[in-house]
């Protein structure tokens, strides 16, 4: 039997990395998706209609929420119908509160593997960005569907949507690896995540356009509100699809900050990676 | 690093902090910052001050009493965590085996599984579907390949598990034990399967109480006391130094007295297990010729509807039970508060040449109450006594089985 060429590891109780190593989290991308299909393939076993549950959740937030902002808040939302402005922000939304709900809990979820094996830890919360995609899509699909119903078109800008998805994805990831990294420590953020959902939905420009509800506030609430991640890439997003305000530079402070969630998040994560084996 | 070195280690040490660090809040944490002489809990070294140095090819046995800081080693070694002192060094593709089907979820099917771990435990995918007809029929499971694991068997699930772990490829293989699952049977075939691994030139380290099975797998041994090797040497030499030291008495008072049994009704509490002769001195090992008296000594702190009786289980070093034996009549013998010796007394010829188990436990039988228990009491050798003796007609090598008793024989000559 032939023996692969050897590679040396050095384990050294001194050194300490700034960062993951890309190099070592690419040896290890079939677990990645192996991992990812695991969560596909388990999460709706065992369910009469399976996968149909994928579509009833999101067609249901957006009935609820349809109903909340026009009948109650009467919300406008210009020239396309409130559904289809819906749909397209809870594209983005829905991705951003799956990845943070499940990569946060990953880790804990995962303590007897982790305990017994090793491999990157970080394969583990990454590999929830890609089961979100499945729910993504399903949204996709939504909002295909309600545009062909209304007979809307989308935007000449639409080629930039690609452009704010990535940007959704990373900032999902950020606020991902950083709530699974605090919940080894602190079991208290299982409980915090779904709150941030929850309150995330009504205050990210999801079913209202964030310009109406900034209208005459000043510049450094509007500001402060921009620090959500989601802020910009809901609005930008539905920008990008249906035109209207071009996004303002308000949008960069949210780029900036998923900017920095995401450094200080991988940060964080190598820095109490090695003991979490000691601490779930 | 020189080629010939597999592994090289210079002053391992992993501290773990005892109560601070799992009771560690978000609120103690948050109060923390502004306190900079916060409460520190105890320190706790689980292996300190290790070095040593394994060649390629070497097969190393990693013995020692429980808590004597095996797990924390092989954990350290595998990367699980990280070490607080020193330095490892490690020539060539590592797998660890802690455990059989780490990350084997239920509702998968064994073909699922089969990819899901092997990749967990670092090949890829395609490196999975070349082996995956070798691992299938290895595993006995062809059959059931479709179905989802939760219907299994625990004895398919395993044999599974663990097909997918000897086909691993590694250069270097670290084991924790985990051939201390499945029938008798399969556990042959492992065996079988990692001396084809160490044949083929792999460094193996491997981890067990199994003193048969070190022995006749391993050449090196570790000897693992308080978290740092205190032997190292020829397994051999290793086996009987641990044999030697493992059944002292006094350890296990400590034992007793330091741990925290859990699952200890706090009724009836050990004392100590001793291995006796016909003197009733403390001895090691014992000859097949030899009466071997275990002593048990408990106390029962509360009597009340409780009719504590010792028994004794004796098993191969595999952990196959051997026998159970339970003090006769003696339902009202120990119910009265106070320390209680109990002796049972194993006949000459009846143990054959090979290592045991004694394990120890305080029952109430009706209603079925373990009230103490210890299935790792003592581990000891029964050794030939006399390689002359009539029976053996000359002969001089290994007689096969458990036990040895001296059976009567009946001769007919028709002539």
């Amino acid at each position: 039997m032939k023996l692969r060429m050897s590679k040396t590891t050095i384990i050294d109780a001194k050194k300490r990395k700034l960062f993951p190593s890309l190099s070592e989290l690419k040896r290890y991308k079939d677990l990645f998706i192996t991992l990812a299909w695991r969560d596909f393939r388990v999460r709706y076993a065992q369910t009469t209609i399976g996968f149909l549950w994928a579509f009833i959740q999101p067609i249901v937030t957006l009935i609820i929420l349809s109903i909340v902002f026009t009948k109650f808040a009467k919300v406008d939302t210009g020239n396309i119908p409130h559904s289809i402005f819906t749909a397209c922000g809870l594209i983005t939304w829905t991705y951003f509160a799956f990845v943070m709900t499940n990569s946060g809990k990953s880790i804990i979820e995962s303590q007897n593997m982790i305990k017994k094996i090793y491999f990157p830890r970080l394969i583990i919360p990454l590999s929830k960005a890609l089961v979100g995609l499945i729910d993504m899509g399903v949204a996709v699909i939504i909002l295909v569907a309600l545009m062909i119903y209304h007979g809307v078109a989308p935007a000449s800008t639409a080629w930039f949507s690609p452009l704010f998805i990535l940007v959704g994805m990373i900032a999902a990831l950020s606020v991902g690896i950083w709530l699974s990294a605090l919940t080894i420590r602190f079991r208290d953020f299982q409980h915090i995540i779904p709150f941030m959902v929850q309150l995330g939905l009504f205050i990210s420009p999801v079913a209202f356009p964030a310009e109406k509800v900034l209208d005459k506030a000043p510049e450094w609430a509007v500001s402060l509100y921009y620090l959500n991640p989601m802020a910009g890439v809901v609005q930008g997003f539905r920008w990008s699809l249906f035109g209207g305000e071009a996004p303002d530079n308000m949008m960069f402070i949210s780029f900036g900050m998923i900017l920095l969630l995401f450094v200080t998040s991988l940060m964080y994560f190598k820095r109490v990676e090695d003991e979490i084996a000691d601490f779930v | 690093m020189e080629e010939t070195k597999a592994i090289k280690v210079s002053n391992l040490g992993k501290r773990y902090t005892i109560g601070k660090q799992k009771n560690a809040s978000l609120r103690s944490t948050l109060s923390n910052v502004f306190k900079s002489a916060a409460a520190k809990g105890d320190d706790f070294w689980a292996i300190r001050d290790i070095n040593f140095e394994i060649n390629r090819g070497d097969i190393v046995g990693i013995i020692g009493k429980n808590g004597a800081g095996k797990s924390t080693l092989l954990k350290v070694l595998s990367q699980i965590t990280k070490p607080t002192t020193g330095r490892i060094e490690i020539n060539g593709r590592v797998a660890s085996l802690l455990e059989v089907g780490t990350g084997f979820h239920p509702e998968l099917t064994g073909r699922e599984n089969i990819y899901l771990n092997g990749t967990i435990l670092g090949m890829t995918r395609k490196e999975v579907k070349e082996k995956f007809n070798d691992i299938v029929e290895f595993s006995g499971v062809k059959q059931f390949i479709d179905t989802p694991v939760k219907h299994y068997s625990s004895g398919m699930y395993v044999r599974l598990a663990f097909s997918v772990a000897a086909h691993l490829e590694p250069e270097i293989l670290i084991i924790d034990e985990v051939l201390a699952v499945g029938d008798a049977e399969f556990q042959k075939k492992c065996i079988g399967k990692m001396s084809d691994v160490a044949a083929e030139g792999r460094t193996v380290l491997f981890v067990s109480h199994d003193m048969g099975a070190i022995s006749s797998l391993c050449t090196k041994g570790f000897y693992l006391e308080k978290g740092t090797i205190i032997k190292e040497g020829p397994v051999d030499e290793v086996v009987e130094h641990y044999l030697n030291s493992s059944t002292k008495g006094t350890d296990l008072i400590k034992k007793y007295k330091e741990f925290a049994f859990n699952e200890w009704d706090e009724k009836v509490v050990l004392h100590n297990v001793k291995l006796i002769n016909e003197q009733k001195e403390e001895i090691l090992n014992a000859t097949i010729d030899q009466t071997i008296g275990i002593q048990v000594e408990f106390e029962v702190l509360d009597s009340k509807g409780v009719y504590p009786i010792p028994n004794i289980h004796i098993s191969n070093s595999l952990g196959g039970k051997l026998l159970v034996s339970i003090a006769p009549n003696a339902s009202n013998q120990f119910s009265s508060k106070g320390k209680h010796f109990a002796t049972a007394w194993i006949p000459k010829n009846f143990l054959n040449n090979n290592y045991f188990k004694i394990g120890v436990a305080i029952t109430t039988f009706s209603p079925f109450q373990v009230h103490v228990s210890d299935y790792d009491a003592i581990n000891f050798e029964v050794l030939d006594s006399d390689l002359n003796s009539n029976f053996r007609n000359g002969y001089v090598g290994k007689i096969d089985g458990l036990i040895r008793p001296d059976l009567y024989w009946e001769f007919e000559n028709n002539d």
